[in-house]
């Protein structure tokens, strides 16, 4: 089933509004109508009984008259009254008296009566012709009806004008969007000339546009960085193939070379293999989480594989802590294993890395400690962000190629956690928080 | 040793190959889904290097069929870097699965277990003592001595020496070597490996005249008595 489309909202608003006031009026003139025809029907029964009163003071008077003095003197009471007609009969049917007409196609509205002191009992019928009435009503109920009609057009064409001139602003707004490109996201919507109703949405525009602009300008850098990251690789592999090329060689210096290569491959497809890992978190891609009975031991594994590397750096390497939790091992030893490369590499010498895990409230935070630099406040945000290096021109940036903490980040977001950095009096500790079930 | 390739990228077809028949495999290749899975089916191979993405019947619907008939051996290969695709895979009933790129020398690796697997063959029982021209490594007392001189290794480092030594002569990767001693499946930087060696490498070749553990570049390290 498709949606109904809510159509033009002048149209429909102005339909709405002529519907409304014709049913308002409507109510109205029926109102005015009704007390109108009512005070009419009043004042004819009015008039009716006043005539009854003065036939039947009429006949007492003549009661002892002959019936032509009778009709004579009601002849009289008659006069000035051509909307109304007297008809007398006796108890037989026998009319005494009838006064002149009323034209016939006129309405009437009749009283029946007997005449008080007659005897024998006389039958009155006392006729008004309200036929004037009838066609004041009827003019007035027209009049009614076309004032109405009229009301209801005037509001509806004078609501679908307020409608169209209140959207001018939402038709500017919309003009606005059209024009923007993706590149053009940083320019904002200009909700100066917006009614008050409309700021919350230029507002939140806005912000979405400031999201999107900061997301586009990321990914923008994101892919100089990786042609970047990945040209320098390919600039050695051309040359050094090239220059191979340009004399014989000896199969063993050949072999040297195809060796120097692959070395550049491997690190080619580490870029590309942790650009893919990060782009599948950034899906939302979550950890398979499993039960883990000691974070010390899982550290311990990664703590061995640099153990080498670490006390070549003339370091000292310590576990703090222990907790059960759940988490994706694998994930997690890589995690620790970028954390621990980072800080062998930046710990002073003679000093100890200390891997400290500790257990907070539903959370486990697995920090990796060294005693270094301490890192300026202004990268702290940063350090997570792809590519990011706080020192531009670091000498092992081809070993490292900037996505180690990034992919701390990922891993921490797939399991639901976070990350954490501080630096200060020359103690750096970097690491992840997972949350974990207080039942475990 | 009998192996089918079902591999539609033909380069790399080509590649895999040549390298295995080096390696003393007998290779036919397949270049699409339909005649991988006859061949397979009518062929007898001992192992299959398979792609998941191939033209007329996939490496998923190949191997689904295969298994109807067929309990060859067979390691998948794909470019996808996805866990479903790994679960599918080894639900299908693959044997073995790896990622492209990979290195050859996993490749080789992985095939010779699965096909020691199949053989229902041990890896041969290990000599107590291992040597290589002067060097001399006792596994029960762990020592390693090398002209008679004591040499005096950590335990990783004898761990290294020792999977080195009995795989004498044979390349090992970093990455093979990381699992091997390590016992670590996630990825990490390969430098840790490298300063591992170099430590042992101090220990053991720096004293004496004649370097036993050689460099191979882009491949990883061998130890081998290069002069005798």
């Amino acid at each position: 089933m498709r949606p109904r489309r809510a159509g033009s909202l002048g149209r429909r608003l102005a339909r709405w509004l002529a519907l409304l006031t014709l049913v308002g009026l409507a109510l109205t003139c029926l109102g005015i109508y009704t007390v109108t025809a009512l005070s009419f029907k009043e004042r004819q029964m009015d008039t009716l009984r006043q005539q009854q009163t003065q036939v039947n003071h009429l006949i007492a008077e003549a009661a002892e008259l002959d019936s032509g003095t009778l009709a004579h003197k009601l002849d009289d009471g008659m006069v000035g009254r051509q909307d109304m007609k007297l008809i007398l009969t006796r108890a037989d049917g026998s009319v005494i008296y009838a006064s002149a007409g009323i034209p016939v196609h006129h309405r009437v509205i009749d009283m029946r009566f007997e005449a008080t002191t007659g005897i024998p009992p006389i039958q009155a019928v006392l006729s008004l012709d309200v036929s004037e009435d009838d066609r004041v009503l009827e003019r007035l109920a027209r009049t009614l009806v076309a004032a109405a009609l009229a009301g209801a057009v005037v509001i509806a064409a004078g609501g679908f004008t307020l409608v169209q001139i209140g959207l001018r602003p939402v038709r500017d707004l919309s003009a606005q969007i059209q024009a923007l490109e993706a590149d053009t996201l940083h320019r904002l919507l200009d909700g100066s000339a917006q009614p008050d109703e409309l700021a919350p949405l230029v507002a939140h525009v806005n912000e979405l546009l400031k999201r999107l602009h900061k997301a586009y300008e990321q990914l923008d850098a994101f892919n100089a960085d990786v042609a970047h990251e990945l040209f320098t690789p390919l600039a050695t592999l051309m040359g050094g193939t090239e220059v191979a090329l340009r004399k014989a060689r000896d199969a063993d210096t050949l072999r040297d070379v195809l060796g120097s290569h692959l070395e550049d491959l491997q690190r080619m497809s580490m870029i590309v293999q942790d650009m893919l890992f990060l782009s599948q978190a950034d899906r939302g891609a979550e950890a398979r989480r499993e039960h883990v009975a000691s974070m010390a031991g899982v550290a311990r594994a990664v703590v061995e594989l640099y153990e080498a590397a670490i006390e070549e750096a003339g370091l000292k390497v310590r576990i703090n802590g222990d907790a059960t939790g759940l988490a994706d091992v694998r994930l997690l030893q890589r995690a620790l294993s970028n954390l621990i490369g980072n800080a062998t590499r930046h710990a002073h010498p003679h000093s100890t890395v200390v891997v400290q895990i500790d257990r907070l409230d539903g959370e486990i935070a697995l920090r990796v400690v060294n005693e270094g630099q301490t890192i300026s406040a202004e990268h702290l945000p940063n350090l997570f962000n792809r590519f990011y290096r706080a020192d531009a021109a670091r000498s092992d940036a081809a070993r490292n190629h900037g996505l180690g903490l990034a992919i701390v980040a990922a891993i921490a977001r797939m399991h639901g956690g976070r990350t954490m950095v501080d630096s200060s009096n020359g103690i750096t500790s970097i690491g992840l928080m997972v949350p974990t079930p207080r039942a475990q | 040793m009998k192996l089918l390739i079902v591999e539609d990228e033909a380069k790399l077809a080509d590649y895999l190959r040549k390298g295995l028949s080096e390696e003393g495999y007998v290779i036919d290749v397949a270049a699409n889904g339909i005649d991988g899975l006859h061949m397979a089916s009518h062929g007898h191979y001992d192992l299959i290097v398979l792609d998941t993405m191939l033209p007329g019947i996939d490496g998923f619907g190949l191997l689904a069929a295969l298994r109807q008939s067929k309990q060859t051996p067979v390691i998948m290969l794909t470019a996808r870097h996805r866990i479903e695709d790994r679960v599918r895979g080894l639900k299908a009933g693959a044997d073995d699965y790896l990622v492209k790129p990979f290195a050859f020398s996993e490749l080789v690796a992985r095939i010779e277990v699965l096909l020691r697997r199949a053989a229902g063959t041990a890896p041969a029982p290990d000599a107590l003592v291992l040597c290589l021209g002067d060097l001399q490594v006792d596994l029960a007392r762990r020592r390693a001595t090398r002209a008679g001189q004591r040499i005096d290794l950590s335990a990783k480092e004898f761990q290294l020496l020792t999977l080195l030594l009995r795989r004498k002569g044979e390349v090992l990767s970093r990455t093979e070597i990381a699992e091997q001693v390590w016992d670590v499946n996630f990825d990490h930087g390969t430098n840790v490996i490298d300063v591992a060696v170099r430590r042992l490498r101090s220990k053991l070749d720096l004293p004496f005249e004649r370097p036993l553990l050689h460099t191979v570049r882009g491949m990883g390290y061998v130890l081998e008595d290069r002069q005798s």
